[in-house]
């Protein structure tokens, strides 16, 4: 059973307060599954919780590009984009494994196209629209 | 005489030209005739693909420039930024192949590249001018000083232009990358039919992301009014989407025109293909007296023609690296 906690984000002024607390809970593993519809905001909460990580460049979607490596003081933190992956062999070839292993923060999208690639531990961050402002956060450790 | 062998491969293409003294001679990317001569297949995505790739598309370019590798002055290769997979491949072959022939290295920065393949026509801009580099993964206005002198003035600060196209392709069942099915159906739509709100961004930069959703939150209103909503309106939609986005690059364009003071305005990348940008653009450069530039389709892409004329001019200012270069995911321009 895995551990699990929710969190209500009602605007986005709570935003940089959700990713403290995200920080809080999940710190310790470094990779995070992003998960959510087209426009829920991933993109959104992995560039609040990279601010909190000390991140101050700009930050783009690495849909195209498939990663965007980040570094700050703090953390190097590979911001991974799976929508334009096909299957398991083409994450392969791009090298995936090589940012898994590196021990460094790896914030994924659209990971549950090859979800059989990661092993636990990792964290779970499904993000659920309830309505134009509000959503609401699921962190699930899967061990 | 400079020749100059160059290659790219930062992304999802693998591609290699032939420059000499300042004139790019072809422009191979791999596709799948290139790979039928060897019995191979080429792969959609497949970073690593390079590997399979990289060898017969240097072949055929140098085969087809008609020269001789003992003619070659110096290697060029795409340094970043890029998929640090896709890097590695044209980085260890351009040093390789650099060290066999004993010649100098040069390691290219491939968002100069964009900007720089304005270089390979015959009309090119004048000195200083303003590109606005639009594709699936950049959004930026750069001024340019010179071959080598560059500032980012303005940049994305989420999505780039190009994944608001493919995105809102994707919302609407369309195939990814779906942009320029966006603009065929534009080419019959009403741009004004349904309005979008402009994203207010500080200065000279952008946001897209907030588009991205305001068309989500859009057809899903409508779609539930009227289930047929997106096929019954697939024209106009496409077109106010449209619209709304070269409408929020060129407001940016047009307030850093003013404040550099400059006329000469350049646009790059996959995106400058696309046919409402480059309408609205020439209409503006009516209005404004501005001198527009728009490159060659084949050099708007991914290509390694740009890659080449960039390390024409790198090597003219002696700008080499070292067999210790290494691929740099993140680099930007200075």
């Amino acid at each position: 059973m895995p551990q699990t906690q929710v969190l209500i984000c009602h605007s986005l002024e709570e935003l940089d307060q959700i990713a403290k607390k995200i920080l809080h809970i999940c710190s310790q593993e470094k990779i995070w599954l992003f998960e959510g519809d087209l426009g829920a905001g991933k993109t959104t909460l992995i560039k609040a919780i990279s601010r909190n990580l000390g991140v101050v460049e700009a930050m783009s979607s690495p849909t195209f590009g498939l990663v965007n490596e980040y570094r700050s003081p703090q953390a190097t933190i590979y911001h991974i984009d799976c929508y334009r992956l096909r299957n398991v062999r083409e994450a392969v070839e791009i090298g995936i494994f090589d940012y898994l292993d590196s021990g460094n923060y790896c914030f994924i999208e659209w990971a549950e196209r090859i979800v059989e690639i990661f092993d636990p531990p990792y964290w779970l961050v499904q993000i659920q629209t309830e309505n134009t402002e509000q959503r609401t956060i699921t962190l699930s450790k899967h061990e | 005489m400079i020749t100059i062998l160059a290659i790219e491969s930062s992304c999802d293409e693998t591609s290699a030209a032939v420059l000499r003294d300042g004139k790019v001679l072809n422009n191979l990317i791999a596709t799948q005739s290139v790979h039928e001569r060897y019995g191979g297949v080429v792969p959609e995505l497949a970073s690593r693909a390079h590997q399979q790739h990289i060898v017969p598309v240097v072949n055929q370019a140098i085969q087809e420039a008609n020269i001789s590798k003992n003619e070659i002055s110096a290697v060029a290769f795409t340094q970043g930024p890029g998929l640090l997979g896709s890097l590695l491949v044209g980085t260890a072959f351009a040093k390789a192949f650099a060290l066999g022939l004993n010649v100098p290295l040069i390691g290219v920065n491939h968002m100069k590249a964009h900007i720089l393949a304005h270089f390979i026509a015959d009309t090119k801009p004048n000195f200083p001018f303003l590109c606005l580099t639009v594709s699936g993964g950049h959004t930026q206005i750069v001024l340019v000083r010179d071959y080598l002198d560059m500032e980012v003035i303005g940049q994305t600060q989420d999505d780039a232009v190009g994944e608001a196209f493919d995105k809102t392709a994707k919302m609407l069942g369309l195939p990814y990358p779906g942009g320029q099915y966006i603009d065929r159906y534009a080419k019959e739509g009403n741009p004004l039919a349904f309005g979008f709100p402009d994203v207010n961004t500080p200065d000279l930069n952008f946001s897209f992301s907030g588009i991205k959703t305001a068309v989500l939150y859009f057809l899903q209103k409508n779609t539930k009014e009227n289930p047929n909503f997106i096929q019954e309106n697939i024209s106009d939609i496409c077109a106010s989407v449209q619209q709304t986005l070269v409408r929020i690059l060129l407001k940016k364009v047009r307030k850093a025109a003013e404040r550099y003071k400059i006329k000469e305005i350049a646009i790059a990348g996959g995106v400058s293909a696309n046919s409402g940008l480059r309408k609205t653009l020439q209409d503006m450069a009516l209005e404004k007296k501005w001198n527009v530039y728009v490159p060659d389709f084949q050099y708007c892409t991914d290509n390694a023609g740009m890659i080449a004329i960039t390390a024409y001019y790198q090597y003219l200012a002696n700008d080499f690296v070292g067999q210790d270069a290494n691929p740099d995911p993140r680099l930007r321009i200075a």
